[in-house]
């Protein structure tokens, strides 16, 4: 029950920040991808199961709010979550910045295979080098707030699961 | 043993999430706009407007003082250009009540119906979720009257300016598809040659106003305006009042021996400083509304 309430807490607040503050402080004109951050963060530190559910719930949730075929999203972040928490169960680096490094190369995977997605089913979303630039900048501004956010989101984390964190 | 199990199920969690996922594809996708899960969707939504509301009541104020303080050396330059500005603007007013007045005199004498509509003021409460769409969402719902397709318009003293249409409505909230989003069209007209042509969004970069007649001439020394064209099929009015200002052209690409011709158009309305919009409702008896 706990855990519910947490991931639909940290979803709620990641859709209002992205839809209301990050609009106004966007990278180069790119706003960031919050629930990706949010998915590879608890898929890190949980493991792919909570990833997995983390990514479905917030992939679902974003997908209400899209004007294109519903459970695209849900279907990147359940994939991506359970990769990222998987991938992190082989890496032993003590590296501070790996959170960061997850979080960007997990964003722009996760963008990619959107956007690959949404082409197959016939969205218009615009020439090649419009995606590669929101690919890069997403996972570059991704991987710049992973510090601001991390803190708070781990200690979500926690709240969840009081025994089985990994520390970084 | 243990790990072993808890592997095995979550890789079973995996397979159930992503079946999940893709059966809601399915069924968005066969149902179109009017598909089960919009339902959910517009819950969703409504659950997440007040939030917004409160958030951009906090937000709005500080990003208004930090661009403010942005722009306070050149303030009292733009200050004098302004009074300037407004000094032509009240001769120019003064000869458009004239006009007005013989216009309305002319239609009284040819009995032309003119559009009866009226409008809903709204706040601007969020902006899309995604990079890849361009919207806005906006305090007023259906419970004020506000349905799917309706143009959304901002005020400006020269007249209205195109801001987008209602793409889905909750009670509370509705949200607006930005002219410049990649599946926007609206027909329009260039204001002094006369030629219509369709004006598709393009995202960040101006919108393209294409199937214009090869070989236009565009006004290249003064910015030449697009504005929106109203037309009636059977009857029926089409979305958009006429009338109304998309942007000024930026770009002609008009070659004789080309099959059409095509002109980029910088938006009227700057979207990333817009904070209220009025939605237009046409009256439902088009006929009655006026004597």
């Amino acid at each position: 029950m706990r855990r519910t309430v947490v991931i639909v807490a940290v979803t709620v607040t990641a859709l209002l920040l992205q839809t209301t503050v990050f609009p106004e402080l966007t990278l180069l004109g790119v706003k960031p991808e919050l629930l990706y951050l949010v998915t590879v963060v608890f898929a890190a530190l949980q493991g792919p199961a909570e990833g997995a559910v983390v990514g479905f719930v917030g992939g679902l949730a974003q997908d209400f709010m899209l004007n294109m075929p519903k459970g695209i999203t849900a279907l990147t972040l359940t994939i991506l979550g359970y990769t990222v928490g998987l991938a992190r169960q082989y890496i032993a680096s003590p590296s501070p910045l790996l959170p960061a490094i997850l979080v960007g190369l997990g964003t722009a995977g996760g963008v990619a295979f959107h956007q690959a997605v949404a082409f197959l089913l016939g969205e218009e979303e615009g020439p090649f080098s419009y995606v590669a630039k929101v690919v890069l900048l997403t996972a570059v501004y991704g991987a710049v707030l992973t510090p601001i956010f991390f803190p708070v989101l781990r200690r979500a984390a926690t709240a969840t699961h009081a025994g089985r964190v990994v520390r970084f | 043993m243990a790990i072993r199990q808890r592997t095995r199920s979550a890789r079973l969690l995996l397979v159930t999430l992503v079946a999940a996922s893709l059966a809601i594809i399915t069924v968005d996708y066969r149902g179109g706009e009017q598909g089960p899960l919009d339902a959910a969707g517009r819950v969703v939504s409504s659950a997440i407007t007040p939030l917004q509301q409160a958030v951009s009541n906090v937000v709005q104020p500080v990003s208004n003082f930090f661009s403010s303080l942005a722009e306070l050396p050149s303030l009292s330059r733009r200050n004098g250009e302004l009074q300037v500005q407004v000094d032509d603007l009240r001769t120019v007013q003064q000869l458009n009540q004239a006009l007005t007045r013989r216009i309305e005199t002319l239609e009284q004498l040819l009995g032309l119906q003119t559009i009866t509509s009226h409008t809903i003021a709204a706040r601007v409460i969020g902006s899309g979720v995604s990079n890849f769409e361009w919207d806005i969402t906006i305090d007023r719902g259906s419970q004020d009257g506000i349905e799917v397709d309706m143009p959304v318009v901002t005020g400006a003293s020269d007249g209205p300016r195109l801001v987008g249409r209602v793409i889905r409505v909750t009670p509370i909230s509705s949200v607006v598809q930005l002219v410049i989003d990649r599946d926007f069209a609206v027909a329009g007209r260039l204001s002094t040659s006369q030629e219509a042509g369709l004006v598709l969004g393009r995202g960040e970069e101006d919108l393209r106003m294409g199937h214009l007649r090869p070989g236009i001439e565009v006004g290249e020394t003064e910015p030449e305006s697009v504005f929106t064209v109203g037309y009636e099929v059977n009857g029926q009015p089409g979305l958009y009042p006429a009338g109304i200002l998309i942007g000024t052209v930026s770009r002609a690409f008009s070659e004789p021996d080309a099959v059409e011709s095509f002109v980029t158009i910088r938006p009227a309305v700057d979207f990333s400083t817009l904070q209220y919009v009025l939605v237009i409702a046409p009256d439902s008896d088009p006929q009655g509304g006026s004597p």
